[in-house]
Order: C-alpha cells, then structure tokens, then sequence
C-alpha cells in the first residue's frame, strides 16, 4: 500500500519532465522562427524576380533567379564598397585596439573610474552630435572621402566599446600575477604585452569584433563623411531604392551579401563573444 | 592664432586651386534621371572644359548630407538636386540655395518660360527661383483594359462618373478592388491633394489654413468612401509600393497615383498585367478640373559655391532645350519643358496614352500636392488624420477642425 504511490509519482515526474523539455524546444522553435523569419524572407526574395516577388500569397517554391546578385556585383560595383567597409571597419577597430587596450589596462590598474566615465560619455551622446564638428574638421585639413577620416570617426563607435569590455577584464586578473611579474624584472608595459593580453584574449576578441561589427553597420558617419571614393555598405544599399521604383529584389540581394560576412564571423567568434561578455559580470 | 590661420590659408589655397582647374561637384539622388545626366556628363566635359565630380545618394541620405555640409558654412559641393515641395523653402531660408533668376531673365534662347506653370510655381518661393524643374510628376489614373471592357465602362471624366466606375469593377469576394490608392498616414496626403482641388479647396491660401471648410469636408469624405467601399484591404498600410504591387498583382482595377510610376506598371516584368494596363486622366471635381502637377526633382547651386559661373553653365547645360530633349526623349524621362510634348523626338519612347493624359494635364496643373511650408513632414501627418478616420466611416468632422488648428499653428510658426 504504502508502495503504490511512489511509481505514479515516478511516472507523472517523467512526464512532467517530457513536457517542460517539450516546451522548451516549442519555445526556441517559436522563437527561432521570429528571429529567423525577416532573414529567410530576405534570402528567398533575393532569389526571385520582381514579378515574383510582389506575387501574393507569396510561393515558397519558384524558379529562383541569381540575377539580382549579378545586379549586385556587376551594374552596382558591390565589391568596391565590401572592400570600403573592410578597411574601414578593421583600421577602426585595430586603432580603437591599440589605443583601448591599454587606456582599458590603465583604468582598471589605477583605479581611474572617472576617466572611464568620461570615455563613456562619448558613447551615450548621440552620434550626430559629433557629425558637424567632424565634418567641419576633416574638411579643414581635405580629409573628407579619405579613409583615414571614416577611421577616425568610427573610433567614436568602437574605442569607448572597447575600453569598457576590457576594464573589467583586467580588473578580475588578481594583482599577485602582475607583482609575481614584477618581482621577476617586467616592466609594466612588457607586463602587459606578455602576460595581461594573452590571458585577456576572450576579451580583446569580443571587444574587437564587436567594434568591426558596429563600423560595419554605421550609416550615419559613412553618409555626411564618405563620397565616391570610400562609399561604405550600408549607404550604397539605397542605391536601390530611386525616384518612384524600389528594386526589392536588388534591396534583398545586397542584404544577403552585406549579411554574410557579419553572420560568419559572429558564429565562428561566438564562444569567444559569450566569455569576454561575461567576464567580470560575478566578481568575489 | 597662427596656428588657426594655417590650416585656413592652406584650404583658401586648395580651393582657390579647385576653382581654377574648373572643376564642379554634383551631388544628385539616385533616379533615372540623374542616371540620364551623369551619361552626358562626357559631351559636357568636352565642350566645356569643365570636369564634374558626381556623386549619387538615396532620398534622405541626399537630404541629410546637404543639411551638414551647408550648415556647416563650407561645403564642396556647387551643383545639387533637391525635392523642391519639400526643401525650397528651407533652402531660401537658410540662404543655402543661389535665386537663379539672375541668370533666366535675360536668356532669351535658354526660354524658361517653356517650363510648366506648375513647375515654375513649385520651384520658386515668392519669387527667389531656388532651381530649376527636372522631373516633374502629376497623377493619373492606371487602369485595367480588359476589366473596363468587360464591365463596359469606360476612363472616368468625373468624380461622379469614378465612384460609378469603382463600384462597377469592384468585386471584393473576387478579390477585385475598384478604387486602389494610398490609405497610409502621411502618405495619402499628396494623392488625396487633387481631389481637395477637385472639390475647390486647398490645404491653405495665404497662410490660412483651409483643412475645416465644407470644401475640405466633401474631399475628406469622398476620399474616404472610395478606399472604404472599393479599395482593398489593410489600405491603412499603403504608401505607393504596398498599393502598387496590389495592381501589379492583378487585384486592382484602377491606381490612382504619381504619373512616374508608369514604368513599373506597364514593365511585363514587373507587373503581371502590364500589356492590358491604360492611363487616363485625372478626372474633375464638381467645381474644378485641377490637377497636382508638381516638380519631384530639381538642380540648384550652393550659395557659397567658389565656382558659380562654371556651375550655371552645367545647370544650363542639362536643362536646355536640346539636352531635355535627349533627357525625355531617349531616357524617357517626365520632363518640364512643354515643347517637348509637341515633338514627336520628344515622346517617342514613351506610352502613347500616358503622353496624352500628362500633356492634358499640364494646363490645368496645380503646382503643389502637399501643404506649402517648411514643416511639410509634420503637416503632413497631422492633416492625414481626418482622413484616415473618413476611410473607417467615422466622423471626422472634429477632427478636421483640431487638425486645422494644429496646422494654422504651424503655418504661424513660419510667419
């Protein structure tokens, strides 16, 4: 008798388990499918010509057409402004490195919170505040549609980003490593060169990453600042949109190809991502 | 103060240089029509001398980019394209934009009286010509053939005559809608402006705002009924791509809108019933027969430009009679110069029908299809309002009156 209800218990926790499992992956699936739905759309409309593409309800299986890619890269010279943002996005974000890394190293040593405060200012104000005075800057000195001009700018999106990853990154590495460094005869700077960066590395990729992908995307800098020469992604993706016609096929195409470069790197780099986000977030 | 002033000689200096090399900056937007321009950039380079630097940018990019470079008090750029109804006036205001005038009155072969009355209207503010008109666009009505035939309707004359049409090829379990114009807030606000005309009213008449008279009341209404009883469902979300794809589709039986859009709708790639697809004119209201006719794009030249000769001579260049010849001729542009219509070269590439209801229109155009002032954007919304609520069959007579009042704020705001 006193037997009888421990399988029935058993048995209703199993099912209770089966459900809450089941639930779970109805959730994700859910989820995904919102998440993914607007990127699906984008891919299948890429592949389908104008007529098809306003066809209503729409066909999930059509004769797809790579024409709007050909339109992307031979009438729209997509390469050429892939190729801008690259340079753009990386000397960014290895200047934003090389100068975050270690102001980053230098607040969480010497306990410079006030300094970090300020650099994050830079972030909270909207960018479009600094649009005028950059533009006004760069003009004065011929540096409008250079390079080097959407460099520097960009450096507003990602150095504070970077800095404020990696504070507190070096914050949780324990003094004794930097004494016991030290005590063997490192400099500060060969301290940081040699044993603070490697152990920082989840840090300084997620900072890094981030920082291209947040150049990659800017529009508003690339507007006002890049011409024909340094034309960026984001911006020559209007070129398909002109005067009373949308070429949404051409529109989705450039997305895709916009898109792909993002996605890759953020899923190759998304252990990484996870941990230097993370870091720091529990502290004893 | 040393310091200052080098790097400002070095740019007096560099632009100083720029000047003397002849060289000019476009910026333009991405339309065909710059398409067209940039194509005879080459022609112009070589009679000139004068090379140009040409740049093309999407609507708001274009806006945006003119907004920080003039306001920043020294931009590069010489020769630019605006959307007169929305930035000549805060192009005069800002003193942005030379008055071209100086050049026009006395070039008698240049002839820009040849301009549309409507263009002319919507290019100069009191007098200041801020550019001159490149594309103009007035609306029409694009229709099934082969619906009209069948229903045995034909093109409607009259507002009368286009609910009885729009009822008689309305078959909405068919999914078949008679009537498909604009239903989206801000949107609607320049399709709706002809029937406001049609009806004799105006949004406003020497900044009073003219949005609660019985003149506005019948438009509101009438515009309200046609899309609520003959047009297709969710029209609260269409701007034109969302009310064209539904012709497109094969589900309208008329689209009312910009005259521009004639390329995507008679395209057999575009649209599935592009081959039995007419245009008509825009029919009259019971009291006037007017029509929006309305410059889209316009070129004008910066203010602070170190090369302005160089940059009128450009102006001139593509707006001249030979070259709006070769702009509406060979890349069937909506041109301004009425004296092309009259030249077989002129319409030979384009729709037959088409050619018939926009010279038709010309005459009787009204040069603006939204409310006249700097706020344009927030007029726009607040106006579209009582509209919306006449499309759902409400009363909309209260707010039509707190909509007039925002918009006589507004209009006294800019006094």
């Amino acid at each position: 008798m006193s037997t009888a209800p421990l399988p029935q218990q058993e048995r209703s926790s199993r099912t209770g388990r089966k459900l809450m499992s089941a639930l779970y992956y109805l959730t994700i699936i859910v989820c995904m499918f919102f998440f993914l739905l607007p990127l699906l759309w984008m891919l299948l409309n890429a592949l389908k010509t104008p007529l098809q593409i306003v066809q209503l309800p729409p066909k999930l299986i059509f004769e797809p057409t790579l024409d709007n890619f050909r339109n992307v890269f031979n009438q729209q010279n997509f390469l050429r402004y892939i190729w801008n943002s690259l340079v753009i996005a990386a000397g960014s974000t290895v200047l934003g490195l090389v100068l975050g890394l270690p102001a980053a190293f230098s607040i969480a040593r010497y306990k410079q919170k006030k300094l970090a405060v300020f650099i994050l200012i830079s972030r909270m104000v909207p960018g479009i505040t600094f649009l005028l005075p950059l533009f006004i800057m760069f003009r004065t000195f011929s540096m409008v549609d250079t390079y080097t001009s959407l460099i520097l700018a960009h450096l507003l999106v990602g150095l504070p980003f970077i800095v404020w990853v990696m504070v507190p990154f070096f914050e949780s590495i324990p003094n004794d490593l930097m004494e016991a460094a030290r005590v063997d005869g490192c400099s500060i700077f060969a301290t940081f060169i040699k044993i603070i960066l490697p152990i920082s590395l989840p840090g300084v990729v997620t900072g890094g990453i981030l920082s291209f992908i947040f150049s990659w995307n800017n529009f508003m800098f690339s507007v006002v600042l890049a011409s024909n020469r340094t034309k960026t992604v984001p911006v020559a993706i209007f070129n398909f949109i002109s005067y009373a016609q949308i070429d949404w096929g051409g529109l989705m195409a450039a997305a895709v190809v916009i898109t792909l470069p993002v996605l890759v790197i953020t899923i190759v780099t998304q252990k990484y991502v996870i941990r230097g986000l993370t870091a720091g977030a529990v502290k004893g | 103060m040393k310091k200052f002033l080098a790097p400002v000689l070095a740019f007096c200096l560099l632009a100083g240089m720029a000047s003397a090399g002849q060289s000019i900056r476009f910026v333009a937007s991405v339309s065909p029509v710059a398409d067209a321009i940039r194509a005879l950039l080459p022609d112009f380079e070589k009679e000139t001398g004068i090379t140009v630097e040409m740049e093309q940018l999407g609507n708001e990019q274009l806006s945006q980019k003119l907004t920080v470079e003039f306001a920043s008090g020294g931009s590069g750029i010489d020769v630019f394209m605006i959307r007169p109804l929305d930035e000549a006036r805060m192009l005069k205001r800002n003193g942005w934009a030379v008055d071209l005038s100086k050049w026009l009155k006395d070039d008698a072969d240049y002839d820009f009286a040849d301009y549309s009355e409507g263009s002319i209207q919507c290019t100069s503010v009191d007098g200041f010509q801020t550019s001159i008109p490149l594309i103009n666009e007035c609306q029409v009505i694009y229709y099934r053939k082969d619906v009209f035939e069948k229903a045995g309707v034909q093109p409607p004359k009259t507002f009368e005559e286009l609910e009885k049409v729009a009822a008689a090829v309305t078959d909405k379990s068919n999914e078949r809608y008679g009537f498909v114009s604009r239903g989206a807030r801000n949107a609607l606000i320049t399709q709706f402006s002809s029937y406001l005309y049609g009806f004799g009213g105006d949004f406003s008449k020497d900044g009073q705002a003219l949005m609660d008279t019985p003149e506005a009341h019948a438009a509101i209404d009438y515009y309200g009924r046609m899309l609520r009883l003959y047009g297709p469902e969710g029209v609260h979300n269409m701007s034109w791509p969302q009310a064209a794809a539904i012709f497109q589709q094969g589900k309208g039986a008329m689209y009312i809108d910009a005259s521009s859009q004639y390329p995507s709708m008679l395209d057999p790639t575009k649209s599935s019933v592009a081959d039995v697809t007419g245009v008509a004119m825009f029919p009259a209201g019971p009291t006037a027969h007017a029509v929006y006719d309305i410059t889209a794009w316009a070129i004008g030249i910066y203010s602070n430009s170190q090369n302005q000769d160089a940059a009128w001579q450009f102006v001139r260049y593509m707006t001249d009679k030979d070259r709006t010849l070769i702009l509406q001729g060979e890349y069937a542009n909506q041109c301004a110069r009425m004296s092309i219509y009259n030249s077989p070269e002129g319409i030979k590439k384009l729709p037959a029908d088409w050619v018939k209801a926009v010279s038709e229109t010309g005459p009787i155009g009204v040069g603006h299809d939204r409310p006249q002032l700097t706020a344009v954007a927030q007029a726009r919304d607040i106006l579209s309002e009582p509209v919306t609520l006449s499309i759902d069959g409400k009363d909309f007579k209260g707010a039509a009156a707190r909509a007039n009042q925002r918009f006589q704020e507004l209009l006294d705001r800019e006094k």
